[in-house]
């Protein structure tokens, strides 16, 4: 077995061992050191395997199999990043709390289903290794055990487990099409065409898919969870296990062919989602939330580049939506950490760690000479000069406004003693290591990814087109900072509030199905039930021929 | 001199008779005893339908088919012996006491007790 | 007559062993005291298992049923057994969950009294010689008796602690079981006065629509029926199963229930033309989806832990009947090359393990705690983590998510309904697997929370755990069984004697 095999194959599988290990107490006891080790066969990985490697693990008829293209690598790379620098920042953040064991089995199993969704290529292994992260987030979500984490818990998984349904349905009957019984994505997706049930399955994948991303109306639940997990938990379920949607729509959307409907339909509900996050973000009172729904708002950015990606048939954009998502990773584990350090640090010190979280907020919005102006350049390729580019454009400068109302939000979060002003180096270092390589970092992929020289991002025109909408923001934020209305705080999860006043219904519903257990445990029901069944079946097997 | 009609299809007819009295009964009545009562006027119905083709050789060709007499004794065994666990089953629960319904579930806990481990 | 070209294979003695070894084990227990006896019954269920063991690796090395005829008499005079791919599969699953059942059980070295009543051995072995009889018998009426032994050694094992709640179990699981038998018995009456035999492969032959046939398979059918406690027949299953002691919930959720459906399998596959199996296999899929659907909800609302595992049992089983009309339809490839009758299969077998897991370790839960109240199971991760997660593994199963066999079984099923446009059918399993997870959940989600309050919790010993553990990885092992028809489920099919010949 050769290097690059070895090096795909342990990404996922050394994360799961490890997480099987800490059934010995003795490993349990470091699993908090083991979590910025075990992401780095990731990292290398994306770094050292060449493009388009295919690794056959398990040959027919189990077909378990590893394939690393441009977008997935570019993924991989943005993901094995955050996961040590959170992983490093982990380790000391739950010094002290005493069921930090169990929280390292829940990060390493999440850390190894999220490696796993970006390299496997085979529909069975996707499927296993989706949710394998979709479920072990769960873990991640729930640990603070507070009355506000179970029932993000719940909703988590309610909706989790109901977008599992919806995407097995969809591999089915894509697989159905194919001679083998468990097909590579591509030969699968290569099917699609001459399926007979295509529009079925593109909407049980968009849907099943938007769920993870979170596209409204689908995203109640992503306020929720990353607002109660502990702060390196929620970095990574809002920097990456939120991509598990992204390479899925990558992975098996026929990008190739034009789909106009398709496409548009998508991309609607990209730009609603993207301006939706926004706004709802605004009203809230929490820096993790305002977070929270700025994820929102960028994968409906991402949504909306896929949209156009399938409206034109153009399967490079793929790569093109991986790098926005990739830098989004990078940035918001990095702007979610900045929470924890906040907090931790004294009002009076507090003006660096504010300063440098803006300047991850502003790249986010696309502030030139910064990485995310290079994300926010890569998708005007595919985006065109439409009506969708210039919204997509112009949410920029809601971001901007977004991520101003979350500085100010940090700067009152501030509540560490004076006497230690500022936290630990060993939560600083990550944090601004991380910080350093977000906006650094798409500097190097942005002509891989694009095409186009480096220095064109510097060209005056580019530098304008980015720069508008973050001053354009930076302006409405300082007028609402000075003279605004005072939003009120819409609950997290917006929509779904509306929707659990629909519980007592639900469970008015199920109490009526329930007098039914009542009624058919009754002897003389069963007992005549029972006869008519002989009658039925006999009256049914006369009319056959 | 003829009989309206066979001696068969008269045993066969009776059987059915009391296969359906005995249906009726395990179906309608709700006392333990009577369904146990039923179930065996049923089965006495399906033992005499054997009987009836037993006589009527239909197996072997013979004037008589000695094998379901064999199963009918046989299944008559198997009919006392569900009686037997049924009434056993039926006096036991007439001795006890009936118990509150909150006690009545963790079944598990009270048969597996002691063991330190 | 037609002649039958049919010899007792060389190794058809098995089949025999199958079934006698089981009942030679009582004779030790009626003469040896109680920990004496209870090892003499371990060690007959350790010979048990080689025996199928050596039964199963038969079938699969020789590619051919095995086949045997009581005292050299062959049908219609003499009884056969026979044991093709989908018997020794049957007789495999039951002897491996029988072994655990027997480990569960056993009494802790050192401890001073037995953990279980010497009845609980005698109705163990009782019950493994009658499943054993039912998979390999071909005779109708060898079939009553066999099924006879089970229901009497079964009903016993509810009211092994004799309280007044599970003897009335015992008693409405007995009486619901004999109506089923005697409209079993009714149609074998009918066959044997039609066709002058109750060989299941003879019939076969001779049968070919005669009303007399139409009327004995609806009978017997609906017998099976009522004793699988298919919706709307589980009346008996919950309290019966959740009275019942650990290891006994766990023998019967797993295997007991699944011997009458077995039956109604070689009804409809052995002796039926396909004709009429795809006639009547929707009502039994309606039948199978009310059972998933309906008995699905009523488990989300049951507030006793052992209650609610039973509701899923009369759930799950549903599964296997909504792969009547798949298995039937698929005529192109023939039914034993049909994927959704390896999916049935599979979720036989993968229900079976986690079952029995799940009815253990709750079995744990109610021994630590003193109670099963799901709504007091707040923080008793912390105490057993072994069993509660072994009873997730089960639960990963049941809910159909991968890596498990339920998830194989599911997708198997589902691509057979997809390919055949039983989009109703599509539409029941992954409802199922839904409401799976809301009841796996409603008692994993407060068991991995952090306590109420204090838990004194009685201790239990590690390997009792470890055995629902094991079961439970047996389940997530089957997620790994490829996703294609299995051979040796079709070894043997379509059964006739003439595939007994070496």
């Amino acid at each position: 077995m050769n290097l690059a095999a070895a090096l795909l194959i342990a990404a996922p599988v050394v994360p799961f061992l490890l997480a099987l290990a800490c059934a010995f107490k003795s490993v349990r006891r470091v699993a908090p050191l083991l979590l910025a080790p075990a992401a780095v066969p990731g990292l290398l990985a994306a770094l050292l395997v060449p493009r388009d490697v295919f690794v056959l693990v398990a040959p027919a008829p189990f077909r378990i199999s590893f394939f690393l293209d441009v977008p997935g690598a570019i993924l991989l790379g943005g993901a094995a990043l955050l996961w040590i620098a959170a992983g490093t920042y982990a380790a000391t953040y739950l010094a002290k709390d005493p069921r930090r064991g169990g929280f390292c089995v829940w990060w390493l199993l999440t850390l190894a289903g999220s490696f796993g969704v970006f390299i496997v290529a085979d529909v069975a292994s996707f499927y296993l290794a989706f949710a394998l992260v979709s479920l072990a987030a769960f873990g991640l979500s729930a640990h603070d055990d507070t009355a506000e984490a179970r029932r993000a818990g719940i909703v988590y998984l309610a909706l989790t487990l109901f977008g599992e349904a919806l995407l097995i349905a969809a591999f089915v009957m894509l697989a159905s099409g194919s001679p083998q019984a468990n097909p590579l994505i591509r030969d699968a997706v290569a099917q699609w065409p001459v399926s007979p049930w295509r529009d079925a399955i593109l909407l049980l994948l968009v849907v099943g898919f938007a769920l993870k991303m979170g596209l409204v109306p689908l995203h109640v639940w992503m306020p929720l969870a990353h607002a109660v997990a502990p702060v390196p938990a929620s970095a990574v379920l809002s920097g990456i296990v939120v991509k598990a949607g992204v390479i899925g729509l990558l992975r098996f959307l026929p990008l190739g062919v034009a789909l106009p409907h398709w496409g548009l339909a998508l991309s609607i509900a990209g730009i609603f989602t993207a301006y939706y996050g926004i706004a709802l973000g605004l009203t809230q009172k929490h820096p993790k939330r305002v977070l929270a729904y700025s994820t929102v708002s960028q994968m409906g950015v991402v949504a909306t580049v896929i949209g156009g990606a399938l409206v034109q048939g153009d399967s490079a954009a793929a790569a093109i939506a991986a790098f926005y998502a990739a830098n989004h990773i990078l940035l918001k584990g990095a702007l979610f950490l900045a929470v924890g350090i906040a907090a931790a640090t004294a009002p009076g010190a507090v003006m660096p760690v504010l300063g440098l979280a803006g300047l991850l907020g502003l790249s986010l919005a696309g502030l030139p000479f910064t990485g995310g102006a290079l994300a926010k350049l890569a998708i005007k390729g595919p985006m065109g000069e439409g009506a969708a580019g210039f919204l997509l454009a112009l949410s920029a400068a809601g971001t901007t406004l977004l991520m101003a109302k979350f500085v100010v939000l940090l700067r009152d979060s501030a509540k560490g003693r004076a006497a230690f002003p500022l936290p630990s180096q060993r939560l600083m270092a990550p944090w601004i290591v991380l910080s350093v390589l977000a906006l650094a970092l798409p500097f190097t992929l942005y002509p891989l990814v694009t095409g186009e020289r480096i220095a064109s991002a510097f060209a005056l025109v580019n530098v304008e087109k980015t720069a508008v909408p973050v001053l354009l923001g930076l302006a409405l934020a300082f007028a609402l900072h000075q003279r605004g209305p005072a939003l009120p705080e819409v609950p997290a999860g917006d929509v779904l509030v509306l929707a659990e006043r629909l519980g007592p219904l639900l469970a008015r519903g199920l109490a009526g199905v329930g007098r039914l257990d009542d009624v058919l445990r009754r002897w003389g029901v069963a007992g005549a039930l029972l006869a008519g069944l002989v009658v039925a079946l006999a009256v049914a097997v006369r009319s056959a021929p | 001199m003829t009989a309206l009609v066979s001696t068969p299809t008269l045993f066969g007819l009776t059987g059915a008779a009391l296969v359906a009295i005995g249906l009726y009964g395990l179906i309608v009545h709700g006392d333990a005893l009577r369904r146990i009562l039923a179930f065996n006027i049923l089965g006495g119905g399906i033992f005499l339908l054997f009987g009836v083709i037993a006589r009527r050789g239909a197996g072997a060709g013979f004037g008589g088919d000695p094998v379901p007499q064999a199963m009918v004794i046989t299944g008559i065994v198997v009919a006392f012996s569900a009686t037997a666990l049924a009434v056993a089953l039926v006096r036991r629960l007439q001795a006890l006491p009936p118990e509150p319904e909150d006690e009545a579930a963790p079944a598990a806990a009270s048969t597996e007790h002691e063991e330190a481990a | 007559m037609t002649v039958l070209a049919a010899h007792a294979s060389p190794l058809g003695l098995l089949l025999v062993l199958a079934v006698i070894v089981p009942l030679l084990g009582l004779a030790p227990l009626l003469l040896l005291k109680a920990r004496p006896a209870e090892r003499s019954a371990l060690v007959f269920l350790a010979a048990g298992l080689a025996i199928v063991c050596a039964l199963c690796f038969e079938v699969a090395r020789s590619g051919a049923p095995l086949a045997y005829f009581l005292g050299g008499f062959k049908p219609p005079l003499g009884v056969g057994l026979r044991a093709d791919g989908f018997s020794a599969f049957m007789l495999g699953v039951t002897a491996v969950v029988m072994v655990a059942a027997g480990l569960f059980a056993m009494t802790a070295p050192g401890a001073d009294k037995p953990r279980m009543p010497l009845a609980f051995w005698m109705l163990l072995l009782g019950v493994w010689s009658a499943l054993n009889l039912v998979y390999v018998a071909d005779d109708l009426f060898a079939l009553y008796v066999a099924l006879e032994l089970l229901t009497f050694a079964a009903v016993p094992l509810v009211c092994l602690d004799g309280r007044a709640q599970t003897i009335a179990a015992a008693l409405q699981y007995l009486l619901f079981a004999l109506f089923g038998s005697v409209l079993y018995l009714l149609g074998a009456a009918l066959l044997y006065g039609t066709y002058g035999t109750l060989d299941i492969l003879l019939l076969a032959q001779r049968a070919h629509g005669e009303p007399a046939l139409l009327a004995a398979l609806a009978l017997m059918t609906a017998g099976m029926v009522a004793k699988a406690a298919l919706f709307p027949f589980y009346l008996w299953l919950p309290a019966a199963h959740a009275g019942a002691p650990a290891a006994a919930s766990a023998i019967l959720s797993a295997v007991v229930v699944k011997a009458p459906i077995f039956l109604v399998v070689r009804f409809w596959y052995d002796i039926a033309s396909p004709a009429q199996t795809a006639a009547v296999a929707p009502i039994l899929a309606a039948l199978g989806a009310g059972a998933v659907v309906l008995c699905g909800v009523f488990a989300l609302r049951q507030a006793r832990l052992k209650l609610l595992i039973a509701y899923s049992t009369a759930a799950q089983i549903g599964y296997l009947f909504l792969m009547f009309p798949l298995a039937a339809a698929s005529a192109g490839a023939g039914v034993w090359g049909a994927i959704a009758w390896t999916g049935g299969a599979l979720h036989l077998v993968s229900h079976a393990l986690s079952k029995a897991a799940m009815f253990m370790a709750a079995g744990v839960i109610a021994e630590t705690l003193g109670h099963d109240r799901i709504a007091q199971l707040s923080g008793i991760g912390r105490i057993v983590p072994i069993s509660v997660f072994a009873f997730g593994l089960g639960g990963l199963s049941l809910m159909g998510l991968p890596p498990s066999g339920g998830f194989v079984a599911k997708v198997m099923l589902l691509t057979s309904a997809v390919q055949q446009g039983s989009w109703w059918i599509a539409v029941v399993i992954l409802l199922g697997g839904l409401l799976a997870a809301g009841y796996v959940l409603r008692v994993l989600l407060p068991a991995l929370q952090r306590p109420d309050g204090n838990l004194v919790p009685v201790p239990v010993a590690r390997w009792r755990e470890m055995v629902a553990l094991a079961l439970a990885l047996g389940a997530v092992a089957l997620g790994f069984v490829p996703l294609q028809p299995a051979a040796f489920l079709a070894i043997g099919r379509p059964a006739s004697w003439d595939g007994a010949v070496p």
